[in-house]
């Protein structure tokens, strides 16, 4: 490989760049989608149809006064909305997209992966609690305990895969699926619908949105983040939810794969990932419209007595099954 | 225009502030937000921390308890922000005026950017009030 090629896909597509173009892009789709479950038109004046609203969101909020409190405690402060958005773009840079490989792919990366989306809950819970705010910190405990709830349950249904596909590698999981069928089809579904619901859970929206519960803790472990570091945090969720998305659709989905044309693999392969990508949002989105928030014991309680035995169970028919 | 104007101009952010208001401007605010008249084709966002607001939203007469919540909230705001008094009794004290535990008026308070008058105000208004604050803005 060319290391100029390999920086060029690094920094560029399918990259960084690209994975923050989309991740405004899936923003926009998200509170569309969400508005018209709610008979409004969402945003519409930014832009053709509102598509540069969350740009424009981001740019403000990069101009406003940054404000650092008195009591917080000031370098976890200053770096972690960093930590949170250099998480969750590594995490992106191991999807494949242009084609079975992702740009990080090493035999194992699929834990690789998981243990990125536990760090990036870790980062939320630091930051609440260096925030020392009374809003903040409540919100950081409950994002700690919502972690217990949902991790389990996500990383058996992530197991299951690998049951499935004989293999932690994502470049094997993927090629297994483009060769035979797509997990989602067949014994995989219990665990695909397991991983929407954590991941929903993961990405802190409506139900599982209790860490930033907006009428009880104003707005949680980020109320003390203003300006730039806000924006940050934003984007993480941003390109989290595409991540998160392009996971359930690397596991499940069968990645970029699909009806190819020879030769014309690095173009086919995007866009067959951008399509499955979109139907894993619309699914996320409509979890988000039609539900209402729960309480963090009951969402604890959901967990323990009900995903995580069916995730199990789910384990043991996979195991008896391949 | 220049690129951040124009993204200030394109995403307000609310935060709602009762200072002793008899909720029914309160509820035009609200009205203001949901499907009906949705102020998101704006781009604008009820938030929840003061931290994360660009607009102050205030409703009511600001009496000399809540004064100090007031300036306290608004100090917590970052810059740039503007301030719009949504109402009669915020903009004057209305039927309050001369009370010797009102002050007369928001603007004897904190600065304020645009004036809603009504009471209450109708949605339709609000809209306006906000646009025309864009408006000045936009000019600015």
């Amino acid at each position: 490989m060319y290391p100029l090629l390999e920086l060029l896909q690094i920094l560029i597509f399918p990259g960084i760049l690209f994975a923050i173009f989309l991740a405004f892009i899936y923003e926009w789709l998200d509170r569309k989608i969400y508005a018209k479950f709610q008979n409004r038109v969402g945003p519409l004046y930014t832009g053709p149809m509102g598509i540069l609203q969350p740009f424009a969101d981001f740019v403000k909020l990069l101009a406003k006064e940054d404000i650092v409190p008195n009591d917080v405690d000031k370098p976890l402060f200053n770096i972690l909305p960093i930590f949170a958005l250099t998480l969750s773009l590594t995490g992106f840079l191991a999807l494949p997209i242009i084609s079975l490989k992702g740009i990080i792919s090493f035999n194992g990366d699929l834990i690789f992966l998981i243990v990125l989306m536990t760090l990036i809950c870790i980062v939320v819970i630091y930051a609440g609690v260096s925030s020392s705010n009374r809003f903040s910190t409540v919100g950081a405990e409950r994002a700690a305990l919502q972690l217990l709830g949902y991790e389990i349950p996500m990383m058996l249904s992530v197991v299951s895969v690998g049951i499935m596909a004989n293999s932690m590698w994502i470049y094997e999981i993927v090629s297994i699926q483009s060769n035979t069928f797509w997990f989602l089809i067949g014994p995989g579904i219990l665990g695909f619908a397991i991983f929407i619901i954590c991941g929903q859970a993961e990405l802190e929206r409506i139900p599982f949105d209790i860490p930033e519960a907006e009428t009880e803790i104003v707005a949680g472990w980020l109320t003390e983040f203003s300006g730039r570091k806000f924006a940050l945090f934003r984007l993480t969720r941003n390109v989290e939810l595409l991540y998160l998305s392009g996971l359930a659709v690397t596991l499940f989905l069968g990645g970029p794969s699909g009806p190819i044309i020879l030769g014309l693999e690095p173009i086919l392969y995007p866009i067959y990932f951008l399509i499955k990508t979109l139907f894993v949002l619309f699914l996320l989105t409509t979890l988000r419209a039609l539900f209402a928030r729960l309480r963090i014991d009951q969402m604890v309680n959901f967990s323990w007595k009900y995903l995580i035995p069916i995730a199990i169970l789910h384990i043991l028919f996979v195991r008896v099954i391949f | 225009m220049n690129i951040v104007k124009w993204a200030r101009l394109k995403s307000p952010w609310l935060l709602h502030f009762n200072t002793g208001a008899c909720n029914a401007c309160d509820i035009e605010v609200l009205a203001a937000l949901t499907p009906r008249y949705d102020l998101e084709r704006f781009g604008a966002l009820l938030k929840a921390s003061p931290r994360h607001a660009d607009v102050l939203v205030v409703t009511g007469p600001v009496t000399r308890q809540v004064k100090d919540r007031l300036l306290r909230v608004y100090n917590q705001m970052p810059d740039p922000k503007f301030v719009v008094a949504v109402g009669t009794c915020c903009i004057s004290g209305g039927v309050f005026n001369g009370c010797y535990n009102v002050y007369p008026g928001l603007d004897s308070v904190i600065p304020v950017d645009a004036y809603i008058f009504g009471c209450p105000p109708k949605p339709e208004a609000i809209i306006n009030g906000v646009v025309a604050l864009l408006k000045k803005l936009e000019g600015s």
